[in-house]
């Protein structure tokens, strides 16, 4: 077991485990050449940049101080944990932004025009982010457009789909909210009845709703069934305004 | 820095809206509408390749997989920047405790080591000098 050690470490241990005088705590002994003699040791297994020397020990003329195994004050570091670090880094507004108000627990409130049942978990149909990290797609790094001959195979039957993959655009019930939407899309061939033309109708309706205005429709409907037998050249079709001029 | 990824979000909505336009045309779909559907697909294309040419723009952003793991939840990602300043703080607070602790510790351990040890620690305080205030 002996030569076994011996072979690895280059030389035998015949001195047996250093004394207290050995390891520094011996008082007034110089501590240089047992240092020494223990770097030389230490250096056959560990590379020198791994062996931690620490701070340098202090003056060489307080080695006969009480204090001889005193080393020197780290430098501080400008950065620590004693300072505000988010204050540091100037994210106050970013801290009172997402603590201090509630924060919507649902996806769909982050992205409120996506489309689709996006608070369902992505496990569940395969559409996880992790899975496209861990399996990515085997695919061509450039997109090029499809040629005619490509587009056949989109050729598709008439007819509704299938109940299951109905889901796919269905958009789930909200809550009535007053946010406005930040984009319009545009090209929509099929728009859903937003708030805002929800909005205008009511609005319409309102109008309707006002006396005067209906006083005036009446006074109006009056006129043209007054003027409409003297008058046989003025149609409906001109605007009413001038009829009241 | 803002602009990469207005531009992003600009290309990402129209691809978006692209497709949830081509769901609407394939969940009824009719013979005329094969025509709008095949401009709709090379469409997507155009849109693939528009964000890929913003990948270049946005190589130094590194987004953390756990926002990633939030959103496959169906959470909200705005939970987990809250989550991490949360912990930022509490952190640094701990921090800040430990070394007003120790501080304190230092300067009341050096009083009375002076009451003790008189001489000892004037030497002491020769080679390191006074304490800087805590």
């Amino acid at each position: 077991m002996t030569e076994m050690f011996s072979s690895l470490y280059g030389q035998t241990d015949t001195q047996g485990p250093p004394g207290p005088s050995a390891l520094g705590f011996g008082p007034g002994k110089p501590l240089a050449p047992p240092a020494a003699q223990n770097q030389v040791h230490m250096s056959v297994g560990i590379p020198h940049q791994l062996v931690d020397e620490g701070p340098p020990l202090r003056k060489p003329g307080a080695m006969n101080e009480p204090f001889y195994l005193l080393r020197e004050l780290p430098v501080e570091n400008e950065l620590t944990g004693n300072t505000n670090l988010i204050t540091h880094y100037n994210l106050e507004h970013a801290y009172n932004k997402f603590c201090g108000k509630k924060v919507k627990e649902k996806l769909s409130n982050f992205l409120p025009e996506l489309p689709g049942m996006i608070d369902n978990p992505g496990l569940q149909d395969g559409s996880s982010l992790r899975s496209l990290i861990e399996k990515p797609p085997v695919c061509n790094n450039s997109f090029s457009p499809l040629t005619g001959a490509m587009l056949t195979g989109f050729r598709l039957h008439t007819g509704p789909l299938p109940e299951q993959y109905r889901l796919m655009h269905i958009q789930p019930p909200k809550k009535k909210s007053k946010h406005k939407h930040r984009h319009h899309r545009p090209q929509d061939p099929l728009p859903p009845e937003t708030p805002s033309d929800s909005d205008h109708k009511k609005k319409k309706k309102k109008k309707d709703d006002d006396p005067d205005r209906k006083k005036k429709k009446k006074d109006k409907k009056k006129k043209k069934n007054r003027h409409s037998p003297d008058h046989p050249g003025m149609t409906g079709s001109q605007p009413s305004g001038s009829s009241l001029r | 820095m803002a602009e990469k990824f207005d531009n992003l979000e600009e290309h990402l909505e129209k691809f978006i809206e692209n497709i949830r336009q081509m769901g609407i045309i394939v969940s009824d779909f009719q013979p005329s509408s094969q025509t709008g559907l095949n401009q709709k697909l090379n469409f997507m294309i155009t849109g693939l390749q528009d964000v890929e040419k913003c990948r270049q723009q946005l190589n130094d952003i590194h987004v953390p997989l756990e926002a990633f793991e939030y959103i496959d939840q169906g959470r909200n990602p705005q939970l987990y920047t809250k989550e991490c300043l949360e912990r930022a703080l509490a952190k640094n607070e701990q921090v800040k405790g430990k070394i007003d602790t120790m501080t304190k510790f230092k300067s009341l351990l050096i009083t009375e080591l002076g009451k003790v040890f008189p001489e000892e620690m004037a030497k002491y305080k020769a080679i390191h000098g006074d304490d800087p205030p805590s």
